[in-house]
């Protein structure tokens, strides 16, 4: 049983990307504004994620995916 | 309009792109499964610990949120969905694996887990900030901010508990409606499950409290 039932198009297929930056750039900016940056769990934890994640994609053979 | 409102719009927004992604690429059984169960653990859960004083554990700032669900923040409807959701599909490109279909499996939980731990620190040194979660004990460990180190802890662990839970209710033969109202219900076995896998960490760290 496979839970994919679609190959979506580029825009769909990068919603998580889209919306994990979003998350990423809003909090580590109002942490900025507020004085509360720190690099250690502010960027580099989710940034190393994001980094893998679109290594995989370019790097992905099939060039299309479902997740 | 006040910062943290419009977060948390932006959050539900945000929340409805991911469930178009997981429709357009997963399915309905499985968005229909997955995003409603998820937004049942979370208010479930959430009204749980903020409730149960003998949890010992947190409640809510009601000066930091304006939408609420009896004791839990309406944001926590979506929360652990798109956390998990995220987590999963970063996890299942990152690793080439597939949780439904068995390919890589173990490795996509595991990164799952990971990716949680790592946002739980840009999470909760954001929530740090307001603050959003009112604790209620002094934590034996800390990361930035004084939050808990169990908090990462307990994000790897919903994951864990979250994503084997859905693979068994997903696999079961029946009509979805029924798989979702299973997978509904399971929130009060999940639940003591993931206070329990905190309530391990407690115990394991408060020696050096």
């Amino acid at each position: 049983m496979n839970s994919r039932n679609k190959t979506p198009n580029f825009f769909i297929r990068e919603i998580p990307l889209v919306v994990l930056l979003v998350f990423w750039v809003i909090y580590a900016g109002i942490e900025i504004i507020r004085d509360r940056f720190d690099l250690l769990t502010s960027i580099i934890p989710a940034g190393l994620f994001i980094i893998a994640y679109v290594l995989a994609r370019l790097t992905s053979k099939e060039g299309k995916g479902g997740g | 309009m006040d910062t943290f409102l419009a977060l948390e719009i932006i959050a539900l927004a945000l929340t409805g792109l991911l469930i178009w992604h997981s429709a357009s690429t997963r399915g309905a059984a499985f968005t229909w499964i997955f995003f409603l169960g998820g937004a049942f653990l979370g208010l479930v859960r959430e009204n749980v610990v903020a409730k149960i004083a003998a949890l010992n554990l947190y409640s809510y700032n009601p000066a930091t949120f304006h939408l609420w669900v009896g004791a839990a923040p309406l944001i926590l409807m979506v929360f652990w969905s798109y956390t998990i959701y995220l987590a999963l599909t970063f996890s299942e490109v990152i690793a080439g694996g597939d949780l439904i279909s068995g390919k890589r499996r173990v490795w996509a939980i595991l990164l799952s887990m990971i990716f949680m731990a790592s946002y739980a620190c840009l999470n909760e040194a954001f929530a740090g900030i307001y603050p959003m979660v009112l604790w209620k004990f002094k934590p034996a460990l800390t990361i930035w901010g004084g939050t808990p180190a169990m908090v990462l802890w307990g994000y790897a662990g919903m994951a864990l508990i979250f994503l084997l839970a859905l693979l068994l209710v997903y696999k079961l033969r029946i009509r979805t409606v029924y798989r979702v109202m299973i997978f509904c219900a399971s929130v009060i076995v999940m639940i003591p499950l993931h206070l329990l896998w905190i309530a391990i960490f407690r115990l394991a760290t408060s020696a050096i409290g």
